[in-house]
């Protein structure tokens, strides 16, 4: 479904007062095959690349080397195959929650009273049935992202692309919304990639797990994730799942401290 | 619309004292002082009640909101627009954008025998006048309005699909309502000012030319009356502006916009 093959991007970062202009490899070589209907989890520390990946997967960014296929097709901007959940939600703060969840298909011209109609379907079904006209102001958090969560499915995309879409919730209601996307996932398998740097949620919600580090960005390993589906939040009991735990946070923590040498290293004046 | 109580206490009670003690000040400072040039409050009100009764100023009053009316509608229309274009290219950002930092800051005054030369002893001088103080603040503020469009919600409209247009007409021109408002504010106050320097200055009409009678007849009270008439057109179409402000611009959380 989704082909990344050679997958590389730098930036030119500014000179500061510590350090010099410098090239930073922000994805070195990425590969990565996702298959219809996977969900993918892709876990890093920060500043490895993770949401740059998303954003050149949705077409907002481009790529200095290698390509990235879609259904065969080599992307070259947005679609209406992929939609996007966003961290910050991207909600539009004058619209009430029927006409954010209904935007995409205001941008495809279907007509009001059809795109509403899905629109309200999609409401229920992300739990915010009664609040069609309240705004966004008016939301919790976890709502927000509900409307986030119901806008993406609106436009019934092939592939969902969710750049940390729970990190600004509190804990309580991070695990609530991961439970809530478990369930809509079985209702309607996408394929989904989902950035994160919660490693309960790189497991709990994946088939696979893409580790990448950082400076530069690097694929370092893929986990499968052996768990069955529908799945609850028993599997954090088993022991594989510890295990899995185990190591992604060997690996994170080894690349954090690393990353800390380097900017110590930066440091001496 | 019903005035709530907490309300009431702390936003109208304070402003009508102020109001009140104000005016008794400058009524007994000017008792005290007893000079020339420097009227009673009690002289100026019914100054302003005998012109009214006189008639002749409602005509006046009629032709300046007139001018004011016609000059604001052209600084909004030219401005607005001109500021999107700018905010959303920056290629005609950069073009104008010399000419309009030398306009935002030139004392409109200047150029008014430009616009006696040109329009002649008419309304459009004045009218032009009005636009020249309004327009270019309105321009700076609206380019910057759009320019503060969270950058996230670009993003969005990108990734759903938006065309060029859609993200102008549903992104940036209603996440800029708001600011546009308050410079519609400020201009309002600011095309008042183009207005009355314009009657006095360049044609002999309106509520701008009956101050220099008085003030030619050495009649503090009369100019003081007519100056107080402008201050109330100033409040009442701010007033109007912010009517419509609260009506558009409801979704802005935790701002209470002031009448």
């Amino acid at each position: 479904m989704i082909r990344i093959e050679n997958a590389s991007k730098s930036f030119q970062k500014a000179a500061t007062r510590k350090q010099p202009a410098a090239r930073v490899d922000v994805l070195d070589q990425i590969n990565i095959d996702i298959k219809e209907n996977e969900f993918v989890t892709i876990v890093g520390p920060s500043g490895c690349g993770k949401t740059t990946l998303l954003r050149a997967i949705a077409g907002l960014t481009g790529l200095d080397f290698g390509e990235i296929k879609v259904a065969g097709e080599l992307v070259t901007g947005p679609s209406p195959d992929r939609a996007m959940v966003f961290q910050t939600f991207a909600l539009m703060p004058w619209a009430s929650v029927l006409r954010n969840v209904a935007f995409g298909l205001e941008l495809r011209g279907v007509d009001k009273s059809e795109r509403e109609e899905i629109a309200r379907g999609l409401i229920v079904k992300v739990g915010l049935k009664g609040f069609e006209n309240s705004l966004p102001s008016e939301l919790s958090g976890g709502m927000k992202q509900r409307v986030g969560l119901a806008r993406a499915l609106a436009v019934n995309p092939k592939i969902l692309l969710m750049d940390e879409p729970f990190g600004g919730l509190d804990e309580q209601t991070k695990r609530l919304m991961q439970e809530e996307l478990l369930r809509l996932w079985e209702l309607e398998r996408k394929t989904v990639v989902f950035v994160t740097h919660s490693l309960d949620e790189a497991i709990l919600l994946a088939d696979r797990c893409v580790l990448m580090s950082a400076r530069p960005g690097r694929v370092s390993e893929i986990l499968d994730i052996p768990f069955g589906r529908p799945r609850t939040r028993d599997v954090e009991r088993d022991l594989t799942y510890v295990d899995i735990k185990q190591k992604i946070w060997e690996h994170l923590r080894a690349s954090q401290i690393e990353e800390l040498t380097l900017q110590s290293e930066g440091n001496v004046d | 619309m019903l005035i709530n109580r907490s309300e009431l206490r702390s936003k109208h009670v304070p402003y009508i004292l102020s109001l009140v003690v104000g005016l008794a000040l400058l009524e007994i400072f000017a008792r005290i002082l007893d000079v020339p040039y420097f009227p009673t409050v009690s002289g100026v009100f019914s100054r302003l009640m005998s012109l009214f009764a006189e008639g002749g100023i409602v005509i006046d009053l009629f032709r300046s909101l007139q001018s004011l009316f016609l000059g604001f509608l052209i600084a909004s229309i030219l401005g607005i627009t001109i500021g999107i274009l700018c905010g959303r290219y920056q290629l005609i950002e950069h073009v104008l954008r010399p000419y309009i930092n030398t306009m935002v800051t030139a004392p409109s005054i200047l150029f008014v025998p430009i616009y006696f030369a040109v329009f002649g002893l008419s309304r459009w001088a004045i009218v032009a006048l009005i636009v020249d103080y309004a327009v270019f603040f309105l321009i700076v503020s609206t380019t910057t309005a759009v320019q503060s469009v969270d950058r996230e919600l670009v993003e969005m409209s990108k990734v759903f699909g938006a065309s060029e247009r859609q993200r102008m007409r549903l992104i940036l021109l209603p996440s800029s309502t708001p600011l546009i408002f308050s410079a519609l504010r400020i201009a309002l106050t600011r095309a008042v000012k183009g207005m009355i320097n314009g009657e006095l200055l360049i044609a002999v009409v309106g509520l701008g030319a009956r101050s220099k009678g008085f003030a030619r007849a050495f009649d503090a009270e009369g100019v003081f009356a007519v100056a107080t008439l402008v201050v109330g057109v100033a409040l009442v179409s701010g007033a109007l502006l912010s009517f419509v402000d609260g009506r558009v611009n409801n979704w802005v959380p935790n701002i209470r916009r002031k009448g």
